[in-house]
């Protein structure tokens, strides 16, 4: 199948890999498929892009490139929605791939929504932004590129460097 | 703000149409009934947040701050190379 997108041009895609949002995302309500696609050049992000509307593709990360330690803890009407067991959370990188949607502002650091993962069963291809329940999670988790990280050492002068 | 001080079976009321019931209090937490007509959407205030930040996301990225955070996240020395949707060529794999 093709698809001409606002950001890639055409691009070439298999059904198969198209992922259904029942619920489409909270302020896209009615985007219901979205194909994820990488690009080696730029891992780990993963865009999001729209096959409904061209010019809609979200810049994403994989929740643990964030947060290693990263913990779901999907409602059970979003495991309903992924046709996923409501007893348990569902195993990441496996059974799902959890992505945060990152948002880049003028003046200020880029930050991810931890708070509510796009969460793609990666078996029956249903996703969904699920809002986590009892979080402690922001959904403006600062990401590196903001200079705060890396700041120099206001005392010597020196950035972050080994001892030799 | 209006502040009230409820307990547990107590209720707060909006208008004619809206009522809030304090179910449950436990430590850290409270469940809350709300009765509300179906045209008043009830909805917790993270899908607000998520919903605003969704529409701020999909107003793109440039592709230079786009660059620079792919370097932050693989830990690189700045270098000026752009990639981004728009500056970015064929995408290759569909997970």
């Amino acid at each position: 199948m093709q698809f001409c997108t606002r950001h890639f041009g055409t691009i070439e895609y298999d059904p198969e890999a198209v992922f259904e949002f029942p619920a489409g995302l909270p302020g896209f309500e009615d985007q219901h498929r979205f194909l994820a696609l990488r690009q080696p050049n730029i891992e780990p992000i993963v865009f999001l892009q729209s096959l409904d509307r061209p010019d809609l593709c979200f810049i994403t990360l994989p929740v643990q490139t964030i947060e290693p330690g990263y913990r779901l803890a999907i409602s059970a009407e979003d495991l309903r929605l992924l046709g996923l067991p409501e007893d348990r959370q569902p195993e990441m990188g496996r059974q799902v791939l959890c992505l945060a949607i990152v948002a880049v502002a003028e003046g200020r650091p880029p930050t991810a929504n931890l708070l509510a993962p796009v969460v793609l069963n990666l078996e029956n291809r249903r996703a969904v932004q699920a809002i986590l329940s009892d979080s402690p999670y922001s959904h403006r988790h600062p990401l590196p590129g903001g200079g705060e990280e890396d700041t120099v050492c206001s005392s010597c002068g020196a950035g972050p460097a080994r001892r030799s | 703000m209006l502040i009230v001080r409820r307990r547990a079976g107590q209720a707060v009321l909006i208008g004619d149409l809206v009522e809030i019931h304090v179910l449950e209090i436990a430590p850290g937490r409270v469940k809350l009934g709300v009765v509300a007509p179906r045209e008043i959407p009830v909805l917790r205030a993270e899908v607000k947040l998520t919903r605003e930040t969704n529409l701020a996301a999909a107003q793109g990225v440039p592709a230079e701050k786009l660059a620079e955070l792919v370097r932050r996240l693989r830990g690189e020395a700045p270098r000026r190379r752009a990639a981004a949707p728009g500056a970015a060529g064929e995408p290759s794999e569909q997970p």
